[in-house]
């Protein structure tokens, strides 16, 4: 069963510790602009978006990848393959959910591998925001459930949560 | 050679104002071995450059802006950073902390610190990335409030993730106590360093970066923090944890008024009758709406109100701290929350701290009160206790300067000498600093901690909570058992002179690392042993793991601020009390009939200090000790070393 990474946004205080833990295991270094999960705060809506790889079935970055650098591994993990990414960012711009993004020292694309099956930072989330859920239908309806807020602070729905 | 130490950015940012120009030089590595960073280093470069001939609002003052190795590191927590400065409200020395996410990013864009001189001919902002700074043109930001120009610069940028430190239409003003304003609602906000800035017409710093930061020892580190933080999980603290996360500080507001020490119509009493209006449970079910934290915080203190309708309808948006529910509630004796939320609000948008704006309207209030202000003084306001839409009007005035908010701009200390006559006796100040949300008349050391903190009445230097809210096992652990039974009463004098000599120097650290003064302050979990801990693996200075070392470290920190003051003519008559406080027994609540014992705790404190009891100037040998040769030699230049051994 494929997995992602759902963020429960009710929990989530924007505090950014994910972003750290993530740059310590992938970089060794604390450097948030490189985390592969990315929490981005609303100031003026009092709001936190976080944005993380969701494991799409049908991956807009892949088909936008001109090198075939992004692929499903055994796992159904998406992968990048640095050996083949050039960096164009054409997967960036590709991705409406801001999970994969370009790193700014090694200029090639990153996104979330679910750390091969231990997150770090499902660990490192003191508020216990983050969750690894199977992308089958319960936790898609799990996932939804815990941005509903976010729909509400944009406008994009009435219901008060 | 190369700064050689890990944990920080490497680089700080020499800015000229006056010339335009801009030096980004290495981190000297002394800074950090000898004062770690921020406010320890701070004191070192204001020391160094500025002194009595300063004018605090002249190009000659210097802003220091700065953070620690611990900022930005995933120590919680750490989401801090400071400024620095000699400050306009008091003339001696003025430091304001902040939280949320300036600090770290300063850091990941490269720069430890931030050095400001001169004054810009024209309105400027300094914007940092990525191992460069650049002025940019701030015309069109001047006159902004603080939300509308974090916004513009964000889109100026094309990045809505910009962190900004901007000052808002006070500190253009020039008002005394003008803040420093950090995403929108979180402030940097005692002592004026917002005037400072604005009178170098600076509008503020913003930055972004992705140079990260590289650890000397990151799993040894990474060990040590889960240590400390494992320490955060222990049941003892689990009810004031979740309480902060619950409440925020609000809860300090029904906790404090129990003991009968919430400042409560301009200090005169210590107890609200009322204080469940403005209190925790309240805001919690009435107009909290989410927690926030800032930056790679366990704890999130954070939170974010909204008044759905009314006169005051507002936000979503920072809510108010303990500290301003205090200041424009009880001590106004204004039990509407919703204009508090208003005024709070209002005080981040104009850049304009709250304790002293709300302490500065008690103290008119007061005055009206008592007939030594009238209607010809306030330009037709009725100034009568509680009177929200007086209060709401007075936070523009002062915010503009109009009227009697010219005057009030200036705080309680210089508003008494402009009228004279018997003013003086209701403005409740130390060194010129409006008191906060603390009375020592029902808890002594509290009247130690106002005395002596080098930026004046304030609890943040030094305030002891282990009798406070009685933590018998710290007590032993960190003063002996013996001593026990007497720290943890509140109202003896007992001991205090040793605890808060101990609490000043472990914030000090805590203020130089950077972090915040939860889980240090309270709950008192993280001590000496924290640092000597982390700092090390963090950063490679292997003496840091040597506890004597840290604790030296701590003390030159506290004499090199203190140091800084006497230069500028504070000794111990001015490490006092304000009449109030210190003569006028506790008339009502819990905590009636208390006065503090001043002279005694100090006696204490300059002896444990190693500082002569009659002037409070430090002793030749103690700064040696410390490595503070440089000072002694300026301080008996000044005949301020204390006499004889």
């Amino acid at each position: 069963m494929k997995k992602a990474l759902v963020i429960n946004n009710n929990l989530c205080t924007g505090c950014r510790n994910c972003e750290l833990a993530c740059s310590i295991r992938h970089t060794n270094t604390f450097n948030p602009a490189r985390a592969r999960i990315q929490i981005l705060k609303d100031d003026f809506r009092a709001t936190v978006i976080p944005m993380v790889c969701l494991q799409c079935d049908s991956p807009l970055c892949a088909d936008a990848c001109p090198t075939g650098a992004i692929s499903e591994n055994s796992v159904g993990v998406l992968t990048v393959n640095h050996d083949l990414c050039i960096g164009c960012s054409n997967c960036v711009t590709a991705c409406i959910y801001g999970g994969i993004s370009i790193d700014p020292i090694l200029r090639k694309a990153i996104k979330c591998d679910l750390c091969g099956g231990e997150p770090a930072c499902i660990e490192a989330c003191t508020y216990q925001a983050i969750s690894l859920q199977s992308t089958d239908s319960q936790g898609l309806r799990g996932r939804s459930d815990s941005v509903r807020v976010l729909r509400t602070a944009y406008g994009l729905s009435e219901v008060d949560v | 050679m190369t700064f050689p130490y890990k944990g920080y950015a490497g680089h700080y940012l020499d800015v000229d104002l006056t010339k335009g120009k801009i030096h980004k030089r290495e981190m000297e590595k002394e800074w950090a071995r000898l004062y770690l960073g921020g406010a320890g280093v701070a004191a070192k470069i204001l020391w160094d450059s500025t002194g009595p001939d300063t004018e605090p609002l002249s190009p000659d003052n210097v802003v220091v802006v700065g953070t620690g190795p611990l900022t930005g590191s995933m120590f919680s927590p750490s989401g801090r950073m400071m400024f620095a400065a000699k400050g306009p409200l008091t003339g001696v020395w003025a430091e304001s902390h902040v939280g949320g996410f300036f600090g770290p990013e300063m850091k990941y864009a490269g720069f430890d610190f931030v050095v400001i001189h001169g004054r810009s001919p024209k309105p400027v902002y300094l914007f940092l990335r990525d191992g460069h700074a650049e002025l940019l043109d701030a015309s069109d930001l001047w006159g902004r409030e603080t939300d509308v120009t974090t916004q513009m610069i964000r889109e100026e940028h094309k990045d809505p993730a910009v962190e900004t430190a901007v000052i808002g239409t006070a500190g253009e003003n020039l008002v005394s106590y003008a803040s420093v304003i950090v995403d929108v609602y979180r402030a940097a906000g005692r002592c004026g360093i917002g005037a400072v800035l604005g009178s170098k017409n600076v509008k503020g710093i913003a930055c972004r970066g992705s140079l990260g930061l590289e650890v000397h020892d990151m799993d040894k580190y990474l060990e040590a923090n889960a240590e400390e933080m494992a320490k955060l999980s222990d049941p003892l603290w689990t009810a004031s944890l979740a309480s902060l996360r619950k409440y925020g500080t609000t809860d300090l507001i029904a906790i404090i008024n129990e003991i009968g020490r919430l400042p409560t119509k301009n200090h005169w009493t210590g107890f609200y009758e009322q204080a469940d209006d403005i209190g925790p449970e309240i805001i919690a079910e009435k107009y909290r709406t989410t927690q926030e934290a800032c930056h790679g915080c366990a704890i999130g203190c954070k939170y974010i109100y909204k008044v759905k309708e009314g006169t005051f309808a507002g936000g979503p948006a920072g809510g108010p701290e303990y500290e301003t529910l205090m200041a424009f509630g009880s001590n106004c004796l204004n039990n509407d929350v919703e204009s508090i939320f208003h005024m709070g609000t209002r005080c981040d948008l104009i850049g304009m701290d709250t304790i002293s704006c709300g302490k500065t309207i008690g103290f008119a209030m007061e005055l009206w009160e008592k007939g030594i202000l009238t209607e010809k003084d306030t330009d037709g306001l009725d100034l009568s206790w509680g009177n929200v839409d007086s209060m709401v009007k007075l936070v523009e005035m002062i915010g503009k300067r109009e009227g009697i908010g010219d005057m009030l701009s200036k705080g309680v200390r210089k508003a008494a000498e402009i009228i004279g006559g018997d003013a003086w006796k209701y403005a409740v100040h130390v060194k010129g600093l409006e008191a906060s949300g603390q009375d020592p008349r029902a808890h002594q050391s509290i009247g130690l901690t106002y005395a002596t903190n080098v930026r004046g009445a304030d609890h943040l230097r030094s305030i002891s909570c282990i009798e406070e809210l009685g933590y018998p096992e710290i007590a032993s652990a960190r003063f002996g058992a013996e001593k026990a039974d007497e720290v943890l009463d509140i109202m003896s004098p007992k001991h205090k002179g040793e605890i808060i000599k101990d609490m000043e120097d472990l914030y000090a650290l805590v203020d130089s690392a950077v972090i915040c003064k939860y889980s240090t302050m309270w709950p008192p979990i993280y001590y000496y042993d924290t640092f000597v801990n982390v700092i090390s693996p963090l950063t490679g200075m292997t003496e840091w793991s040597d506890m004597k070392y840290v604790k030296q470290a701590a003390e030159r920190i506290s004499h090199l601020r203190r140091a800084y003051n006497h230069r500028l003519g504070i000794t111990r008559k001015q490490e006092n009390l304000p009449q109030r406080l210190l003569k006028e027994p506790m008339p009502t609540g819990p905590a009636k009939g208390g006065l503090p014992d001043l002279d005694e705790m100090l006696d204490e404190y300059y002896d444990f200090r190693g500082c002569d009891r009659e002037t409070g100037f430090p002793k030749r040998e103690k700064l040696q000790e410390l490595g503070l040769d440089y000072v002694a030699d300026d301080l008996a230049k000044r005949k301020m070393l204390a006499r004889g051994k």
